[in-house]
This record gives structure tokens, C-alpha cells and sequence, in this order.
């Protein structure tokens, strides 16, 4: 399953319902939802939120494989931003350490089961895995 | 779907999606709660990082004040999510009971 989204938060509903019916297609376990979900909603956040000199449309193609889920997120007209180098966020810090925000690609590299980066022609393309057997 | 509110019994109710689109509903209401704040989270199905922005910076405001949030029924799947972002060491948080 493939689709182009427009790069806006407001997208995240749609977004959302291409999942759903992947799922539904596919007879997927639902618990594979939340984190296919997050790790959709973090990238593509960050590629509107960062990726602001073009107004292509992020394309995202669900695969379904023996034990879960391969996404890859295709960003196109951008500058070069890897998102699977860990940036370090101390969960550990006081509450008075703690600022919203900087979460979002933690919890992916955190929950995801693979993920890579591949930049080519001014193309970002992110591909990530979720694993029935670990997360179920 | 997002829907927030106040309830009787529990306090404030939280139900769907707590996401990115979401999060500035969700960051108006929370902004005029006053003094000991009590989400009860049995209806919320997915919270992004975006959601959780939203919970610290009431609960830092709150606390300022000596009060802060408490997060009860907390399904498995979001304890989740605030066990890998630090969030149970920083906040009060009762779990669902199934």
C-alpha cells in the first residue's frame, strides 16, 4: 500500500486511516498498530516541521512481511537529515531538566526493530521495520 | 478522534488520539486547569511525542504551584511509551487495572 500525503500535521488523520486499512488488509496484529503509528507520526512531523524549502508530498508504502511491517517514508527536494543517529536525551534528568520536545526520534530508534537512511538525488528515504515476534 | 473533559468522578477524561494534530486542543484545555490535576487515561488509545510535550509542560506549570498532574488508568501500551521517555520517574501514574 502506497500513498502521498501533503506536508501538514492536519495529514496525520489520513495518515492514520491508510494504517488502519494496511492492517485490516494484511490481518495484522493490532498491537503492532501503536508503534507503526508513532514511528509514522515522529518522521513525518519531523519532515514538515524541518524539511520546509519543499512543498513535495511525503510518500509512505506499507509492506507487509512474515512477522510484521516495513514502512519506508520518501521525502523529496530536501537537504540531507539522518534521523537514525541516536540523539542523546536524558530520560533519567529531573523534572525541572526536562523541556517538551526532542522525544520524537528517541521513541523511534527506541521502539522500532530496524531502520536505515538512505540519501540519494536530494531524496531522503527512511525504511524502518516492526517485528511482530518483539512487540506481540 | 481526540476528546478532552471534565468528568465527576475522575477528574479530566482523555480519549483518542493524543498526537501531533491533536496537541494544541489538548494543551488549550490543560492551560486553565488550576491546583491538583487528575487525567484519567482509560479512553486514550496512542500518545506521540508530541502528547507527551503537552503533559510535562502542564505538569512543570502545576508544579510550580506545589500541585501537579497525576495520571490514572493508564493502559499497558502508553505506560509504555512513558517508561522509554522517563515519564514514570516524573510523574504520579496509576495503571489500568486490565
Amino acid at each position: 500500500m502506497q500513498q502521498k500525503f501533503k506536508r501538514s500535521p492536519g495529514e496525520l488523520i489520513n495518515i492514520v486511516t491508510m494504517t488502519e486499512a494496511f492492517f485490516l488488509q494484511e490481518n495484522l496484529p493490532a498491537e503492532l498498530r501503536n508503534v507503526v503509528d508513532l514511528a509514522i507520526e515522529e518522521l513525518f512531523i519531523n519532515m514538515v516541521t524541518y524539511n520546509t524549502e519543499t512543498s513535495q508530498p511525503v510518500e509512505i508504502q506499507m509492506l507487509p512481511f512474515e512477522d510484521g511491517v516495513e514502512v519506508i517514508m520518501t521525502d523529496s527536494d530536501v537537504e540531507r537529515f539522518n534521523p537514525t543517529k541516536l540523539r542523546h536525551v536524558n530520560v533519567d534528568a529531573p523534572l525541572e531538566d526536562r523541556q517538551p520536545g526532542g522525544l520524537g526520534l528517541f521513541l523511534v530508534l527506541k521502539m522500532v526493530d530496524s531502520i536505515s537512511y538512505q540519501y540519494e538525488n536530494r531524496q531522503s528515504r527512511i525504511n524502518f521495520t516492526v517485528n511482530g515476534k518483539q512487540h506481540v | 478522534m481526540f476528546d478532552i473533559g471534565f468528568a465527576q468522578s475522575t477528574g479530566i477524561t482523555v480519549c483518542g488520539r493524543l498526537d501531533a494534530a491533536n496537541a494544541v486542543k489538548a494543551q488549550a484545555f490543560l492551560d486553565k486547569v488550576e491546583g491538583e490535576c487528575v487525567l484519567d487515561l482509560s479512553g486514550l488509545d496512542y500518545i506521540s511525542s508530541a502528547g507527551l510535550g503537552v503533559l510535562l509542560k502542564t505538569h512543570k506549570r502545576l508544579m510550580a504551584s506545589g500541585h501537579g498532574v497525576k495520571l490514572i488508568n493508564v493502559r499497558h501500551h502508553i505506560h509504555d511509551i512513558f517508561r522509554y521517555s522517563g515519564f514514570d520517574k516524573l510523574f504520579e501514574i496509576v495503571s489500568a487495572t486490565n
